[in-house]
């Protein structure tokens, strides 16, 4: 008895601290677009305005976070990077999951060799670390914005593709299907209405914490030089420009970019967490 | 016997899978935009010096006759000439495989022991405050950018306190360190070397750190998934209800079927490892195989970028296998 009831108490605990992380995560990733939508209103100066009178100023004065080598506003570029962070990582994986859940779905409904063959690619795909493989990628397609998009979906694509066609497979053999295709639905139809939204539900537990992903990603490939490159504004490259001073002991340059990028991807991360834990949570009780 | 016999059957299976690694990636590097013989000319070669460089790299041969020549120096070992240094790739390899190696195990060593204690300490508390905070601290070293946290400890552990060496180098070179395996840690072992030992420590410990705590993140979040769940099997409810010691239900019952799928968990972590090595070499200036093949593939060294994409996907196999052969072994209904 004792037992069942702090079972029943801690359950509904834990429901709220799922409730908090997904709160918690969509607060910050609210806060975060705000900002950068509201960058030009904010910052004070442009992303890529140059102060030329004010090199590596620090913080204060008419730059509130300083300025970097070449004199730009870092609070400016903090705002302005923001747009390009999630706008390219929210646009990546919204391609990795159209993309994997359509070779997912062709490959688990039709089975037999478009099978064999779409999962032999996905083996060679994961048969790498995923950050090698982008890394990989970008050196070949170059750095514009729609092509490091391309990268990040591309590498994370496989992993839908195997998800869905996984669901796929299962929900396949299900009663409703066969009701449904006897009853004389198209195999479109049957994929569209009854396959597709079923397959569906680990990839939005899974897209969240893979934005915060891909986030990383970009930042982790401009820092190498591979992705955006300075003057234009993105977290990544301004703290692969700040990192020679941070050895000489200056903060401001690249510590703040660092801490907003982190923030934001804590934020994706609290969100799928909260989301996974009650799709678990639904799936036991 | 039977253990072998597994290795065996498995490192034969891993044979079609490393040869379509060689295929492919011998053709994308070359298939693909980017031309290594023009990095290493200068801006006023000529067309006829472009042809004599590219002839001596025996790039003007058909592609057929090229991946022979490349197959046949694989097999006995040879993986050509880095373009960019004129040096055989096998020994400049060999150079850089230790220091890299060093800094991984260390570093998931480390994370593995932090993740299971804190880890189980965390399920048996499961949705109270202890166990709330280690799981927000996961999502937050979940969420590191690993290049950033080595910059922030530079940051302080460096340019503010002066505790740890500045970012350059792996050892004092005061100390006169006889290199062997390029790990210079076991190298100052094995030479007994006390200072070399001390100084390649301090060299090894930020980068250690800041692999060890974006590692430990994945680590943490499945101990406790899987502690957790053994907690609220029937047969660990049993194990607690006929009165056993506190100290043989946690050995027996709880790290032991907990603990079985960490050895996987590990191998698919190393693969995070590696990509993370790449930027945290480059951060700390550490001479090591993600700065060379990072090099190779921005240059397009072709040899370079095939030796250690292999090398990466036979470790990546090897990683597995080990994994497999320790889960055997760990629990007893797994058959091999």
């Amino acid at each position: 008895m004792a037992n069942g009831r702090t079972r029943a108490v801690s359950r509904r605990a834990g429901g709220g601290f799922s409730r908090a992380l997904i709160v918690t995560g969509a607060a910050i990733l609210a806060v975060v677009a705000l900002a950068a939508l509201a960058a030009p209103l904010i910052s004070g100066w442009g992303p890529e305005e140059i102060d030329a009178n004010a090199t590596l100023a620090g913080p204060g004065g008419a730059h509130p976070l300083g300025t970097d080598t070449n004199g730009m506003d870092i609070w400016s570029r903090l705002l302005y990077a923001a747009r390009l962070d999630l706008g390219v990582a929210v646009a990546a994986v919204a391609l990795a999951v159209v993309a994997g859940t359509a070779l997912g779905l062709l490959a688990g409904y039709l089975g037999g060799w478009v099978d064999d063959v779409l999962m032999r690619i996905v083996d060679i795909f994961q048969a790498f670390p995923t950050f090698i493989l982008a890394l990989a990628v970008a050196a070949l397609l170059g750095n514009g914005t729609v092509n490091l998009v391309i990268t990040i979906a591309a590498v994370n694509a496989p992993a839908y593709a195997r998800l869905v066609r996984a669901e796929v497979r299962s929900i396949r053999e299900l009663p409703f299907v066969d009701a449904s295709i006897t009853s004389g639905a198209s195999t479109l139809g049957v994929l569209w209405r009854h396959v597709l939204p079923n397959s569906l539900t680990p990839v939005r537990v899974i897209a969240p914490l893979n934005c915060g992903w891909a986030m990383l990603t970009l930042a982790g490939l401009s820092f190498l030089g591979l992705g955006v490159t300075v003057p234009g504004a993105e977290w990544g490259a301004m703290i692969s420009l700040g990192s020679p001073d941070v050895v000489a002991g200056r903060w401001w340059t690249s510590v703040p970019p660092g801490l907003a990028l982190l923030v934001c991807v804590l934020g994706f991360s609290l969100l799928g967490e909260g989301l996974q834990e009650r799709a678990d949570r639904r799936r036991t009780s | 016997m039977r253990l072998l016999r597994f290795v065996a059957r498995r490192l034969l299976q891993v044979v079609p899978v490393l040869l379509g690694v060689v295929v492919l990636t011998f053709v994308l590097v070359r298939v693909l935009p980017g031309d290594p013989i023009r990095t290493i000319l200068g801006p006023n070669a000529t067309e006829a010096d472009a042809a004599a460089a590219r002839a001596r790299f025996g790039l003007d041969k058909p592609m057929w006759q090229q991946f022979l020549d490349y197959l046949k120096g694989l097999v006995t070992g040879d993986f050509g000439t880095s373009i960019q240094s004129g040096a055989p790739v096998g020994s400049e390899l060999a150079l850089r495989v230790g220091p890299t190696l060093e800094l991984v195990v260390l570093a998931v060593g480390l994370a593995l022991v932090v993740a299971v204690v804190l880890g189980v300490w965390s399920a048996r508390r499961a949705d109270r405050f202890g166990d709330h905070s280690v799981r927000i601290l996961a999502l937050v070293g979940n969420s590191m950018p690993e290049f950033w946290l080595g910059l922030v400890l530079i940051l302080v552990g460096y340019s503010a306190l002066g505790w740890f060496p500045a970012p350059s180098g792996r050892v004092d070179p005061d100390t006169d360190l006889t290199p062997l395996t390029g790990a210079d840690l076991v190298d100052a072992i094995l030479t007994a070397n006390g200072p070399a030992f001390t100084s390649a420590l301090s060299h090894l410990a930020l980068p250690v750190a800041t692999l060890a705590i974006v590692v430990v993140a994945p680590l943490l979040r499945s101990v406790r998934a899987s502690a957790l769940e053994v907690l609220r099997s029937e047969a660990y409810l049993a194990a607690t209800t006929h009165g056993l010691r506190p100290r043989t239900l946690l050995r027996g019952y709880l790290l032991r079927p907990a603990l079985v799928r960490l050895p996987a968990l590990a191998a698919l972590v190393f693969g995070t490892a590696i990509g993370s090595t790449v930027l945290i070499e480059y951060v700390y200036s550490w001479q090591g195989f993600g700065q060379w093949a990072l090099r190779g593939l921005l240059y397009r060294d072709y040899p370079v970028v095939q030796a250690s994409v292999l090398l990466i996907a036979l470790g990546y196999v090897l990683v597995f296998l080990i994994a497999d052969v320790v889960h055997a072994v760990l629990d007893p209904r797994v058959r091999i």
